[in-house]
């Protein structure tokens, strides 16, 4: 057999190759001194080239956790999707002012009652029935003179245009009739830093005596995991001074959130937990709904709460309904 | 959502392959915080598109972005220079690396020893480096299979000897 060509043994080494093909290599190499010190080089140029690289890496950092980028994902989708039907109503407005500027030449040129109705018929049923992307409207078609009354893509799409961003609850996906929210909620205009939470939940301030501990020493105190979402730095673990008829106490880990928010996970005796969320909760006349499911989560925009025997485990983060839910979720499933 | 199970891959390829998407980038844009702002643009777009196959999916998106990256940095030089009409080529990824390595010859050395490899011999050893399979490099630089193997030892033996040559004239300028 000739040696080895050099990309093969790259390749070799790399582990590119079948199972055959490195049979056959190795087969040689076993009797080859030659392709053997070929194969010492390149396994050292190898080992040079990954030294080389590896000094061109940037600081280690920690990254963001996976639900806050999905999260951010999922908010990018839905505002994306709110684009593509205002592009909608655009180009429904700029078939129907076509339509009007086609009107405005036949009128010039006998126009008849039946015409008129036919162009702006066809330029109404121009409009899709279901959500599609947004055809390009060019910028001079959709602002061409003399636009009629703009024809408004439904009532429910106006209002959730007509409301800042802000203002937008989760309930704005929920049609009024609907018996009971879905099981998923997209969130829709929620940023992860707008002020869409209440004063309380951005000051978060424990009533009763706590006391703040040291990492090591908060691990030491539980006794078990301590429950936090993984990825976050801790700013802060405070424990509840006061110990409770059975179990840990109170705990609250504080963590930011790479906006520089806060994201609080609180877990102890359901009546302590429950009065502790109780009393940070002073906008009872918040307009966010309430969700639960059988899962024994409960809790709404802000704030999501998980029932496990005497216990609960909550979180508070300015994240939307569907996210504090993947978090509560995957945080009790790790804990167990 | 989690649909079958098939976002948890995305969340494992998150957590595997993060670090080595910011070195990849960072390695084409030479800013730290550019290249983690990249690599979370690429996770953000991979979670909404889901595409079959995510990881080459992630570096070919990276490899893009950073791409987009230089050209509107040139747009940028280029105006910067007709604004102040200065013929001199303004900041440059140059620049940015003598910011970042001023401490350390030894990473300048290796970067230009990175730069004076061709375009194509960079982005396999990059995408090699960076996790990439054959067929994955191969799928994504247009490259057959069997051409990865002979472009990543010429990519290799280059970047070694482009080092080795640079850090020779570093050597000599500070001996004379």
């Amino acid at each position: 057999m000739p040696h080895i060509p050099e990309d093969e043994l790259h390749a070799y080494l790399d582990q590119a190759l079948s199972r055959s093909q490195c049979v056959e290599i190795e087969r040689h190499l076993a009797h080859c001194p030659a392709c053997q010190r070929r194969r010492d080089g390149i396994v050292a140029l190898r080992d040079r080239t990954t030294a080389l690289l590896a000094t061109l890496s940037p600081a280690r950092r920690i990254p963001p956790a996976y639900e806050v980028l999905e999260a951010r994902a999922r908010l990018v989708r839905s505002r994306r999707t709110r684009w593509y039907r205002a592009g909608w109503a655009a180009a429904v407005v700029a078939a129907t002012g076509l339509g009007l500027a086609g009107l405005e030449w036949q009128r010039a040129t006998a126009p008849t009652g039946a015409e008129v109705a036919a162009l702006s018929d066809s330029a109404v049923s121009a409009t899709p029935a279901v959500e599609s992307p947004a055809v390009p409207v060019p910028e001079e078609v959709a602002l061409a003179p003399r636009r009629p009354e703009p024809q408004r893509p439904s009532a429910r799409e106006t209002e959730r245009e007509a409301v800042p961003s802000s203002d937008l609850a989760v309930a704005d996906e929920v049609p009024e009739d609907s018996p009971a929210p879905p099981a998923v909620l997209e969130p829709v205009g929620v940023t992860l830093s707008s002020g869409v939470l209440s004063p309380s939940m951005m000051h978060f301030a424990p009533t009763g005596a706590w006391r703040t501990l040291s990492w090591d020493a908060a691990r030491q105190a539980r006794g078990q995991p301590v429950p936090r979402i993984r990825g976050l730095p801790v700013m802060e673990v405070q424990v509840s001074a006061s110990q409770a008829d059975s179990g840990a106490p109170t705990m609250i880990v504080a963590q930011q959130l790479e906006s520089g928010q806060v994201i609080r996970t609180i877990e102890g005796p359901a009546t302590d937990v429950s009065r502790l969320l109780a009393a940070q909760r002073t906008d009872s006349g918040s307009p966010w709904p309430t969700i639960s499911d059988d899962a024994g989560i409960s809790g709404r925009e802000g704030s999501m709460t998980l029932r496990r025997g005497d216990r609960i485990l909550a979180i508070q983060a300015p994240l939307p309904v569907d996210s504090l839910r993947a978090m509560i979720r995957r945080m009790n499933a790790m804990e167990r | 959502m989690r649909a079958g199970g098939r976002l948890d891959d995305f969340e494992r390829l998150y957590q595997t392959t993060y670090t080595a998407v910011v070195r990849f980038l960072y390695r084409k844009v030479w800013d730290a915080d550019r290249a983690e702002d990249l690599a979370q643009e690429v996770f953000m777009r991979l979670f909404q598109h889901r595409p079959e196959k995510p990881r080459a999916w992630v570096f070919a998106v990276a490899a893009n972005l950073a791409r987009d990256e230089a050209r509107a940095a040139i747009r940028r030089r280029k105006h910067l220079t007709l604004l102040t009409n200065d013929p001199s080529p303004g900041p440059s990824r140059i620049q940015a690396a003598d910011e970042l390595v001023e401490h350390d010859e030894q990473l300048e050395a290796v970067h230009q020893a990175l730069d004076a490899l061709t375009p194509r011999d960079r982005e396999v050893l990059l995408l090699w480096d960076g996790g990439l399979s054959y067929p994955e490099i191969a799928a994504q630089t247009g490259l057959a299979v069997g051409a990865v193997g002979t472009t990543l030892a010429r990519a290799r033996k280059r970047l070694v000897e482009a080092h080795d040559r640079q850090h020779a004239q570093d050597s000599h300028a500070a001996h004379s």
